[in-house]
């Protein structure tokens, strides 16, 4: 039998803006159930691809097939299984909440009114927010609204979401929610693509990522690959040595792939680039040249340092 | 529970959720509540005073409930086509400047279903304001003894015009850059429609009086009116024509639902083309070019029966109210300005037309590249990033017939005996319509429609206005005047009706200088069109050889592209 579509495949995807070139040559494969985020600095093509794969912008070219639907030529169909979340959150001024749950879920044809309303309920609920279930759409902070909206994408059970920050103006506490609410629907076997500012976040919340930079792709995979696909593998590593740190520190200068070390006391600060492998041979070798060590403490690089590197190298050309 | 998302059909608003989505709205309470008890103070008042007034002038039941009819008439049509038609284009331009409109694009519903909920949606406090009133009207024409044949086709007209003027608030709300011209150029319309259009309509573009209840009312008019006064305005009226189209005799009514019928029904594809892909053109070019044919047949439809019984002719229509009627004889300058008239209109339709359909250099751009992609070395003739130039071509041709044929017709009637108008002269035209067509798409299609704006303005309007102010400091500066004014492709029409013609006299300067200038700035107009035309072609070639050949955008390894043919 034959593997299931993946769930988002895009390929050779080409957006334009006159002359400029907002996604080019974008190819990318996010299997079914995955929760999916996408990174990258302003203006890398985020909610371009965003806004074609939910068949809002019409690409200059490409194909992208959403659980195998063509979704450029036959757009009725994609739209049934998606869900969408752009950016902001827009809500109707002139709604109640739960009249704007409502009239979406009459627009996507959910079952008799009873049934409407207690699909609005459960989604609210979902999205702890059932008490705001009377209170003008307008009225609603930053955070409700953003809720709100992702309750509005929830109704019909889209089997692909797509998610453009949904982060943004969330507490602390609602964001542990969200990212509760995420893993819960690819669960379920819904997918989730998801974009971010917050991306130490998304590193948690998603099982896979991917880098978008001026538009095209940099990277994508596990949080692993992606970080060995862009070379940024250098980790920052501390040593506390008991009696001299002078022989330590002598000895590691000559290992392969340490830089910038720096002591201070009895600690031993450097940087180092290699396998993890190589790192426990380097902590072995140091312990078998006669050094004693108190304390060992790893540091890696954060994603923010990954979007700070790309975004400097966007500079830089 | 099945939560498999279902569409709905267009035809049955009351489950259009778009629909009910503003029901909820907009009929809140308290919103509603003040709306409906202002109209119905209003009709209240105007039905009171009615009655009043002919109780106090011992006027008999009957006459005294006429007089309410029109005055509740005029408020009706003010709640549905000014109010309603601000309110329609206002909420769409609310519903992209709130971002909302991107769920309204998902959701699964076809853009027909879409149209009609808004259609019918964004208004529906103004119906409900107009159902208020209706009570009042009720019972003014039982009173007044007002047979159904009378109102109904009335009533039938206030409806379609209803649907007109909303679907044009609609698609001005679905392009409008924001809300104040949204809402400025449909009411705008409106108000145009009623105070400048009917000037048109007077001077021998009959049809344009068919987009207003204004036929359908004066038929009705004598009707409604207290029975004597209605009975000398009905005379008078015997003399009106009825709706004729060429040779068919038909009910004003039937004829005003038939030409709106076409506006409608453009509209909603207008529409129905931007929901399903927001960056569309309003209409596509094969449309475009059957809706210029057919606005032409119209005019030619609703003029031509009119020339002979002489009620074309602005002048028929003052010696009429002055009693001059017996000898009463068409001025020839009449017959050659009406026929600059329609030439002038003609040529806006087609400037108008021709904006829809001709493509941005980005969209020109989109569309090389896909073709590109696609393996193939041209744009599909009829797609929206395809030159708009042939289609020009055609309407221009078009519109130069339509324009020849109505000169003819008037020239060539028994008013002006022995005039004949050669076929030159269609030539002539469609020298000035290709011109003019040509020239603005080509400047469009390479320059963009900043360019253009400036050129109407500098070239198009300057002039005329220039021209103007020098012709009335003296006589002497009117050949001066003349030339100056010709600069304007815009006086084209009424130079080449003034040239071309021979059954008009004009002061021997003015007939000296207007003949000149109008050649010597057709040849100017001529040579640019010639160059505009070679820097279109090169313009396209020049970015069709930019995405086929440099590859410039391309990933590096990709494989060669075919040569451009």
């Amino acid at each position: 039998m034959n593997a299931p579509a993946p769930a988002i495949d895009i390929r050779s995807l080409r957006v334009d803006y006159g002359r400029l070139i907002a996604v080019d040559d974008l190819n990318l494969r996010v299997p079914r159930g995955e929760v999916f985020g996408l990174v990258g600095p302003n203006g890398a093509g985020k909610t371009s691809t965003f806004r074609v794969l939910t068949t809002l912008l019409e690409p200059t070219y490409g194909e992208i097939r959403l659980e195998g639907i063509d979704a450029l030529d036959d757009v009725a169909a994609a739209r049934r299984i998606l869900g969408y979340m752009p950016d902001l959150a827009p809500v109707p001024s002139d709604l109640r909440v739960q009249e704007f749950l409502e009239f979406h879920a009459a627009a996507y044809g959910l079952g008799n009114s009873a049934q409407r309303r207690d699909r609005v309920v459960e989604c609210l609920e979902e999205v702890s927010l059932s008490d705001v279930r009377t209170s003008w759409c307008r009225e609603l902070s930053r955070g409700q609204t953003q809720r709100v909206v992702l309750a509005k994408t929830l109704l019909h059970r889209p089997r692909i979401l797509i998610l453009d920050e949904p982060a943004s103006g969330l507490d602390p506490l609602a964001r542990r929610e969200l990212r509760g609410t995420l893993r819960k629907l690819a669960e379920r076997g819904s997918t989730v693509f998801v974009s971010s500012h917050i991306l130490g976040e998304l590193a948690e919340m998603c099982t896979s990522l991917c880098v978008m930079n001026r538009g095209r792709l940099l990277a994508s995979g596990t949080a692993e690959e992606v970080r060995s696909q862009l070379g940024v593998t250098a980790r920052t590593l501390t040593v506390t040595v008991i009696g001299e740190v002078d022989p330590a520190a002598s000895w590691l200068a000559t290992q392969p792939g340490v830089n910038d070390l720096r002591i201070s006391g009895a600690q031993i600060c450097f940087e180092f680039r290699g396998s993890d492998d190589a790192q426990a041979d380097l902590v072995a070798g140091l312990i078998q040249a006669g050094n004693r060590l108190k304390s060992f403490e790893e540091k890696r690089s954060t994603f923010e340092d990954i979007l700070v590197e790309v975004a400097a190298s966007n500079r830089r050309k | 529970m099945n939560h498999a998302p279902t569409s709905h059909p267009a035809w049955n608003l009351w489950s259009n959720p778009i629909f009910r989505r503003y029901c909820r709205s907009r009929l809140r309470p308290r919103g509603l509540g003040v709306s409906v008890l202002i109209a119905i103070i209003l009709a209240g008042f105007i039905t009171g005073l009615a009655h009043s007034i002919g109780a106090r002038n011992e006027v008999n039941a009957v006459d005294a409930a006429r007089f309410a009819i029109i005055p509740l008439l005029v408020l009706q049509s003010l709640i549905l086509f000014v109010i309603g038609t601000a309110q329609v284009s206002g909420g769409m331009t609310a519903e992209r400047d709130e971002g909302v409109i991107d769920y309204q694009r998902l959701i699964p519903m076809s853009p027909l279903a879409k149209v009609l909920g808004y259609l019918f949606g964004l208004p529906v406090r103004e119906y409900v304001m107009f159902l208020a009133t209706l009570p009042f009207t009720a019972w003014a024409l039982a009173r007044g003894q007002v047979e159904w044949p009378v109102w109904l086709p009335l009533y039938l007209v206030v409806f379609t015009s209803t649907l007109l003027y909303h679907l044009t608030g609609l698609v001005t709300g679905t392009v409008a850059r924001n809300r104040r011209w949204a809402f400025l150029t449909s009411v705008g319309m409106v108000f145009a429609l009623y105070t400048v259009i009917p000037q048109a309509a007077k001077a021998g573009l009959v049809f344009f009086k068919y987009l207003t209840i204004s036929p359908v009312f004066e038929e009705s008019f004598p009707r409604l009116l207290p029975k004597a006064a209605g009975g000398a305005i009905a005379t008078l009226q015997q003399l009106a024509p009825t709706a004729r189209f060429f040779d068919l005799n038909l009910p004003e009514a039937v004829f005003t639902v038939f030409s709106q019928g076409g506006l409608i029904l453009t509209f909603i594809i207008m529409l129905c083309r931007k929901w399903r892909r927001a960056e569309s053109h309003l209409l596509g070019k094969r449309w475009t070019a059957g809706l210029f044919v057919w606005v032409q047949i119209l005019l030619l439809g609703n003029a031509l029966p009119l020339i002979e019984p002489g009620s074309l002719f602005p002048s028929r229509a003052f010696s009429q109210i002055r009693q001059f009627a017996p000898d009463w004889h068409p001025n020839p300058m009449e017959a050659v300005i009406m026929s600059g008239l329609y030439g002038l209109v003609t040529m806006i339709l087609l400037f108008i037309l021709t904006r829809m359909i001709t493509p941005t250099p980005d969209e020109q751009l989109r569309g090389w590249r896909r073709a590109r992609k696609q393996g193939t070395t041209s744009l599909p003739r009829f797609s929206d990033a395809s030159t708009a130039f042939w289609i020009t071509g055609f309407m221009a041709i078009s519109g130069a017939t339509g324009w020849f044929l109505f000169t003819l017709a008037i020239i060539e009637s028994r008013w002006f005996p022995g005039q004949s108008v050669p076929l030159p002269v269609w030539g002539c035209f469609l020298v000035v319509m290709l011109v003019a067509g040509l020239s603005y798409q080509a400047l469009l299609e390479t320059r963009g429609g900043r360019a253009v704006g400036l050129s109407i303005l500098l070239v198009g309007i300057v002039p005329i206005l220039a021209g103007t102010v020098l012709g009335t400091i003296s006589d002497r500066m009117v050949p001066i005047a003349s030339w100056i004014t010709g600069v304007s492709p815009l006086s084209l029409p009424f130079y080449a009706c003034n040239t071309v013609l021979a059954v008009a006299e004009l002061p021997v300067q003015v007939a000296r200088a207007i003949p000149r200038a109008f050649f010597f700035w057709l040849i100017v107009y001529v040579v640019i069109t010639v160059w505009l035309i070679l820097q279109l072609r090169i313009f396209r070639q020049q970015m069709a050889r930019r995405v086929f050949s440099n590859q410039d955008d391309l990933p590096e390894g990709a494989p060669p592209l075919p040569p451009v043919s």
